[in-house]
């Protein structure tokens, strides 16, 4: 485990190293000055662009001026918004706890009946059930998620009038952001009305995350289904059953927890993609998050936010895939072995 | 009169045939097949069947509800939008753009994920190695991401957004190839071709490529779900096809004005977006179940 722990650490560390390569790159490729781009700030404020460019070392070579960046990095100095002149670090910062309150809630309510549904369907083998869940998972990932969103507004919002559409909150009350995620901050903040702020943040937050958990749910039975398929063929679930065990434990206790592992396995992809739906979705839903900001950069040209959202979505990624490897390889020995023995 | 056969005989159907088979056997996923040979015709005939032109403004019939409602016209059949462009004639056009622009697409990044991913199987040490886990991190980001990083480089538009889908594209290829080859390897038959003496090139099309075709047959269809659903993605986010276009997910966009007064102006690009999504996903998962049955068999 140790080894394996190291291996995949450094992999970490040269991946990130990589990718802040790539992100001080994309200040040339990108059109215009790289002083700009990195800093945001203009030519024609001669002043400062000279002290910009002093500081970022671009007087120097490129390693230097590499050297430099990874320092502006790491102090958390990522250069100001060409826009609105916010610092795009701060700005980032509360942004990506917005972002992640909605990922990780969706995540949380697609878990219980994504694998719920998939053992369902897998109990109930070519049977009408497994085809209607089946079926219903084909279609449900199928739907582009942002049709799926509007058609959600037209009827929950606009017809039906039961929940607002955008923005994290009713604007009268006054939360001074700390976390970025609205239900903390609240809890954070305490303010007068606490129960009434708590109200509508709720109902602000259901449909972005419901229509947002949808997708990961129905990935999830496919996985949940064609994992317990596997597990329920082999010996041991012949072998508990043999023992006279009652179908309820050894589903329990043998097949579900054997099946997990495949769908461990394979949550890291299942989670990418809910970070590029959870930015489809903040545009649809005017959610104050990474994502929105970051399509919103991309076509105003904004490209200190540019570089520094991508580098956090990537890095946010790369963490996660890291940690879901070194959970799956602690909790599962077997594949720890595998791992080594490949090795 | 037919010779009775007197002997019995196990004929083993071709492996097409057995994807025939399967597609028969399930009347959804023949429907879905159906489905996209229509809407490949419909790319390649298309603009030949439609009466107007996808940006022809009809001035006196805007706003208008598809033709079986109380306001319908008959010359429009499925309605009209905001500016007077008939539904039918724009949607009929998005398929190639949401269709079939991503399909030649994938066939263009297959074909040169394949090769690279061939080279790349038939080398060893470290340059492989190497390989191996920027792959592996480079598939961990999600293709979306990726084209938008590639767009903000180059700047929104259809033909960037093509280009940013199809870079993409390239490193699954190669890596599905790469792997698929990999897994071959070690088998006996591989081994008995090289103790022939064959060259590389000749293993490589005749010993392993038909052998891994089948790999290769769903990874396209994965592909082409990707491309389409990206492409339509990058189009509704206005960062792919800009407005006229009469691509599905830009006329999703630009619905959104009007999606409450004339909700058919939305939900006709869905649909077709979502039919062709469930065609596209269904046929891919058909395959692999034959494919399956038959390494089963």
């Amino acid at each position: 485990m140790r080894i394996y722990l190291l291996r995949q650490l450094a992999l970490l560390i040269i991946t990130l190293f990589l990718l802040t390569i790539f992100a001080f790159c994309l200040s040339y490729w990108f059109p215009g000055n790289p002083i700009t781009n990195s800093s945001g700030i203009f030519s024609d404020d001669t002043v400062r662009f000279a002290e910009a460019a002093a500081a970022r070392g671009y007087d120097a070579n490129i390693f230097v001026q590499y050297w430099h960046y990874l320092g502006h990095l790491f102090r958390g100095d990522w250069g100001i918004s060409l826009l609105d002149a916010d610092p795009v670090f701060e700005q980032l910062q509360l942004r990506f706890g917005a972002t992640l309150e909605i990922a990780v809630l969706a995540m949380l309510i697609a878990l219980v009946p994504g694998i719920a549904l998939g053992v369902l369907a897998a109990l109930n083998f070519r049977k009408p059930i497994d085809h209607t869940i089946l079926s219903m998972s084909l279609s449900g990932y199928s739907i582009p998620v942002f049709w799926f969103a509007q058609i959600a507004i037209l009827l929950v919002a606009v017809r039906w009038e039961m929940l607002p559409i955008a923005g994290q909150i009713n604007p009268l009350f006054n939360i001074e952001p700390i976390t970025g995620s609205i239900l903390l901050d609240i809890f954070i903040s305490q303010p007068d009305n606490m129960s009434l702020a708590l109200r509508s943040a709720v109902r602000h937050i259901t449909l972005p995350v419901l229509v947002l958990s949808v997708m990961p749910m129905m990935l999830l039975i496919r996985l949940t289904r064609s994992s317990m398929l596997d597990v329920l063929d082999k010996n041991y679930i012949t072998s508990a059953y043999a023992k006279g065990l009652s179908t309820r434990s050894v589903i329990w206790s043998h097949a579900i927890p054997n099946a997990m592992q495949n769908v461990i396995r394979e949550l890291g992809s299942l989670l990418s993609l809910l970070i590029t739906n959870t930015m489809i979705i903040e545009v649809i839903f005017s959610w104050p998050g990474i994502g929105s900001w970051l399509i919103r950069s991309i076509y105003e040209r904004d490209y200190p936010v540019i570089q520094g959202g991508l580098l956090l979505i990537a890095a946010l990624i790369l963490c996660v895939h890291v940690a879901l490897n070194l959970f799956h390889a602690w909790r599962y020995p077997q594949v720890r072995k595998d791992l080594n023995a490949s090795s | 009169m037919p010779r009775p056969n007197l002997y019995y005989e196990e004929r083993t159907p071709s492996p097409l045939e057995r994807v025939w088979h399967e597609f028969n056997r399930n009347p959804l996923a023949r429907s879905a097949l159906y489905i996209i040979i229509l809407i490949m015709f419909l790319c390649v005939f298309g603009p030949l069947l439609t009466p107007y032109g996808p940006n022809e403004q009809i001035l006196d019939a805007i706003s208008l509800p598809p033709a079986w409602s109380e306001a319908g016209d008959i010359r429009f059949l499925l309605g009209t939008d905001e500016l007077g462009r008939d539904m039918v004639t724009r949607i009929i056009y998005g398929a190639r753009y949401t269709f079939g622009y991503p399909f030649l697409v994938v066939i263009a990044s297959a074909a040169i994920g394949i090769s690279l991913g061939a080279i790349a199987a038939m080398t060893v040490g470290v340059k492989s190695s190497t390989l191996k886990h920027l792959l592996d991190v480079l598939m961990s980001i999600p293709s979306l991401l990726l084209a938008l990083i590639i767009i903000a480089i180059t700047g929104p538009g259809l033909s960037n957004a093509l280009l940013a889908i199809g870079l993409v594209l390239i490193p699954q290829f190669l890596h599905v190839t790469r792997n698929a080859i990999h897994d071959e390897r070690q088998k006996p038959y591989v081994t008995a071709s090289r103790l022939n003496g064959v060259s590389d090139l000749y293993l490589l099309a005749m010993v392993f490529f038909p052998n891994i075709v089948k790999v290769l047959v769903i990874q396209l269809t994965i592909g082409l779900s990707i491309a389409i659903l990206d492409i339509a993605a990058l189009g509704f986010l206005r960062l792919g096809a800009q407005s006229p276009t009469p691509e599905w997910g830009s006329m999703l966009a630009q619905s959104l004005e009007v999606a409450y007064i004339s909700p058919w102006v939305m939900a006709l690009p869905g649909i077709a977006l979502f039919l062709t999504l469930v065609s596209v996903n269904l046929v891919g998962e058909t395959l692999r179940i034959a494919i399956q049955k038959q390494l089963e068999r």
